[in-house]
């Protein structure tokens, strides 16, 4: 596990991970590669708890990271929990601060707190354009091969992320095509691998998602949900979680429970951010950085 | 659901350089500019379970009976992830009143559909009437591995 805020830069070529500082990215050096996208989570508009009084001030910290940034990304991957319980108007600011990030587009997939008051209507209605059943989505880009899954849709009692048969269908079906040298990058927002069941940080069916993918030379999994890096290596896919632009959760079983983590103002921002990928072509390489707010 | 895939089903894409489409702009945005972002409880779009089911405001913590330890009455307490006690046992016709003491919102929703409160903030209660014996395991829609039971005699 990488904790947030220790900076580093992940290489991942041919299932073998390497890293290097943080530094390389904040001071203009950008990984050589043909193309990058940014990963933001968990924004959380409408919290006001402790953890974080100003969740806005720190999504617009987040934008201004990623506006900062060497190299304008392709895209951002937003992966969920855009708004916190769906409060009145979060949808709105969040579109509203999101046009300011220089990117062509973005994508998103819902977290549990976008669906769960209204089975996902809001969130369809403005984010579900282009997508299938309850949001999930792929597209490729220079060669790459990106998938959107909705694992927050149908939360069962006593019961964990879950992608459903209609989606595994769909998503088996979406990868049959491509050769088995494309790049895969899969975004959703509960983790897909077992990261800490007791706490629901894990997607009952994502081990049947992940069979469907063993074939290829290089996938990366991207998630949101639990507020803080880890990484996980398992032969050809690399497991990344993102911290959260909003506030920071416990490490897993570190506490009582996941609830918001209560840290001094002055080192909150360590443990938000944002994550950049640079994808290398040929090579097969997607680095990736996890940049803190402060 | 079916006939959205049907129709969709083929709609993977394939974006490049030339696509510079901006970001969607919801066509509520507008409206929505300079109206108060975060107005009243902000409790939107919740699913009652009916009459009996009523989301109501917690009174004052100092007027409250404390829910943090043992059964008291017919109160359910929702603190640190978990509802205080995990198994009430009621009488037939009582109405029980579950508040929320995290800072994270939660709900109280039936496992088998019957009941759900909306999303419940800091010290908002949900209460609901249980008129027919039985056990009623319920969870939280936005963290399901919380769960309970309240057994009905």
């Amino acid at each position: 596990m990488a904790w947030a805020g220790s900076g580093l830069l992940w290489t991942a070529g041919g299932g073998i991970l390497s890293s290097r500082s943080l530094a390389h990215a904040a001071t203009g050096d950008p990984t050589p590669g043909d193309f990058s996208f940014v990963q933001i989570s968990d924004t959380h508009i409408g919290f006001k708890g402790e953890a974080n009084k100003d969740v806005i001030g720190t999504m617009q910290q987040a934008i201004a990271k990623i506006n900062a940034l060497p190299a304008e990304p392709a895209f951002v991957l937003h992966t969920g929990d855009l708004t916190h319980a769906q409060k009145a108007g979060a949808f709105d600011t969040v579109a509203e601060n999101l046009k300011s990030i220089r990117t062509s587009r973005v994508f998103y997939v819902p977290g549990e707190n976008d669906v769960f008051a209204d089975g996902g209507k809001e969130y369809l209605n403005r984010y579900g354009k282009g997508t299938l059943g309850t949001g999930w989505q792929s597209f490729d880009y220079r060669g790459a091969h990106f998938i959107g899954l909705v694992n927050v849709a149908s939360f069962k009692a006593a019961g964990l992320g879950n992608l459903g048969p209609e989606q595994l269908e769909w998503f088996e079906k979406d990868v049959e095509r491509l050769s088995s040298s494309t790049p895969i990058v899969v975004f959703a927002h509960v983790p897909l691998w077992a990261v800490y069941p007791k706490w629901g940080w894990v997607t009952a069916d994502g081990e049947q998602a992940l069979s469907y993918l063993k074939r290829f030379g290089s996938v990366t999994v991207l998630n949101g949900h639990i507020h803080q890096i880890m990484q996980r290596v398992e032969g050809n896919v690399t497991f990344h979680t993102a911290m959260s632009t909003a506030f920071p959760q416990p490490a897993p079983g570190a506490a009582p429970s996941p609830g918001p983590l209560k840290v001094p103002e002055d080192q909150v921002r360590g443990l938000l951010g944002v994550t950049d990928v640079t994808y290398v072509e040929r090579q097969n390489h997607l680095a990736i950085v996890d940049s803190k707010l402060g | 659901m079916i006939q959205r895939l049907a129709a969709t089903r083929n709609a993977s894409r394939t974006i490049d350089d030339g696509d510079r489409s901006p970001l969607k702009k919801p066509a509520s945005l507008l409206g929505a500019l300079g109206a108060p972002l975060f107005a009243g409880l902000a409790i939107s779009a919740g699913v009652l379970a009916g009459p009996s089911a009523l989301p109501i405001r917690a009174a004052t913590a100092a007027t409250r009976p404390t829910t943090a330890s043992a059964p008291v009455g017919s109160e359910v307490g929702i603190r640190d992830f978990a509802f205080v006690p995990r198994t009430l046992t009621v009488s037939v016709g009582t109405t029980v009143t579950w508040t929320n003491r995290d800072e994270e919102p939660h709900t109280v929703t039936s496992a088998n559909g019957d009941f759900s409160s909306p999303g419940l903030d800091t010290d908002e209660a949900f209460s609901r009437k249980f008129t027919a014996p039985g056990t009623y395991t319920y969870f939280c829609a936005l963290h399901p591995h919380m769960t309970a039971t309240i057994i009905v005699k």
